[in-house]
């Protein structure tokens, strides 16, 4: 395992947020996802960065659907999650359940 | 029977800058993305609401996008900034004596003193807003991909290095008129991004004109 297959804290975001979404992941789907989910507002700037620095990686794949109406005639950019990408993400859920585990948080900062 | 919300245009300055930062690849899905989840919000929430919510993402994407690009390219990006540092420095020594065998060939001191007077005085100032103007474009055609960033970085450069200059003559001469040229440079800044926003729309449509092609 290289470390390139690291995922830093937003890419496991973005990894997880695209096998909850399947196969209608794209810009907007991930963002309102991550936003939901984690309450935190994210710009689609900081998604494609990281989407593209994941499809460099080879940890996530991309193609284009069809142009649509509200979208200004734009098509839209879809992902998804390559077989290294679920490797990855599931190193990366090990490593962080192996850190946690045994640890109170709650008693340990209160 | 579900009604479509009614498609609305973003603002334009916003989209333009998005499209400046982008590539040419992300600019469509990144636009697109924007106007979606801008006709949406407008049409739950208000233009207004909206408007503010494109601009914030506007904002916050071109920081990152910005960013992203200095990260993929540093060394080719900061060689292209001190290129035209260097050409800036070349070529602004041009700059007068140009103006002043033009007042020379054409006997303006003579015949136009009104002429020669704005030509020795704002004449200048308008050749070195050029000279940076030429300097932005080289350096954009230096760090294709880039050419935001590394004409903004420049600019932001000169600009500080203009203002330093600025308050250290204020400071030793006590004469606030140092001030008032701040104007000019400031014009000097963004006439180095301008150069850079002129090379970038320059490629972007010959991409455009290449697919439809």
């Amino acid at each position: 395992m290289s470390g390139r297959d690291y995922l830093g804290e937003f890419e496991h975001i973005i990894v997880l947020a695209l096998l909850r979404l399947e196969d209608r992941a794209y810009g907007v789907t991930v963002r309102q996802e991550i936003e939901f989910r984690t309450h935190r507002e994210v710009s689609i700037g900081a998604v494609y960065a990281t989407l593209n620095r994941l499809e460099t990686k080879g940890l996530v794949k991309s193609h284009c659907g069809d142009p649509t109406p509200e979208r200004g005639g734009r098509s839209k950019r879809f992902f998804r999650v390559t077989a290294k990408g679920v490797s990855a993400v599931n190193r990366a859920q090990r490593a962080l359940y192996s850190m946690t585990e045994g640890l109170d948080l709650a008693r340990s900062y209160s | 029977m579900t009604s479509q919300p009614q498609i609305v245009q973003p603002p334009r300055i916003a989209v333009r800058l998005v499209n400046l930062f982008s590539s040419d690849k992300e600019a469509e899905t990144i636009e697109g993305d924007l106007q979606e989840e801008y006709t949406h919000i407008a049409s739950k929430r208000g233009a207004p609401f909206a408007r503010r919510w494109y601009w914030r993402q506007t904002a916050k994407t071109i920081a990152h996008l910005a960013g992203t690009a200095y990260r993929t390219a540093p060394w080719s990006t900061t060689s292209a900034i001190a290129g035209g540092f260097l050409l800036r420095r070349l070529a602004a020594r041009f700059v007068e004596p140009a103006i002043f065998a033009v007042i020379d060939r054409y006997q303006i001191f003579e015949h136009h003193f009104s002429t020669y007077k704005f030509l020795a005085s704002t004449g200048i100032d308008i050749g070195h807003i050029l000279v940076f103007l030429f300097v932005g474009c080289v350096v954009a055609l230096g760090a294709k991909g880039r050419e935001m960033v590394a004409t903004m970085m420049l600019g932001f450069i000169f600009g500080a290095m203009a203002v330093v200059a600025v308050l250290v003559m204020v400071s030793r001469t006590g004469d606030d008129a140092f001030l008032w040229r701040l104007t000019w440079y400031v014009v000097d800044s963004f006439a180095v991004v301008i150069g850079g926003g002129i090379i970038r729309t320059r490629r972007s449509t010959a991409t455009v004109r290449s697919a439809v092609a």
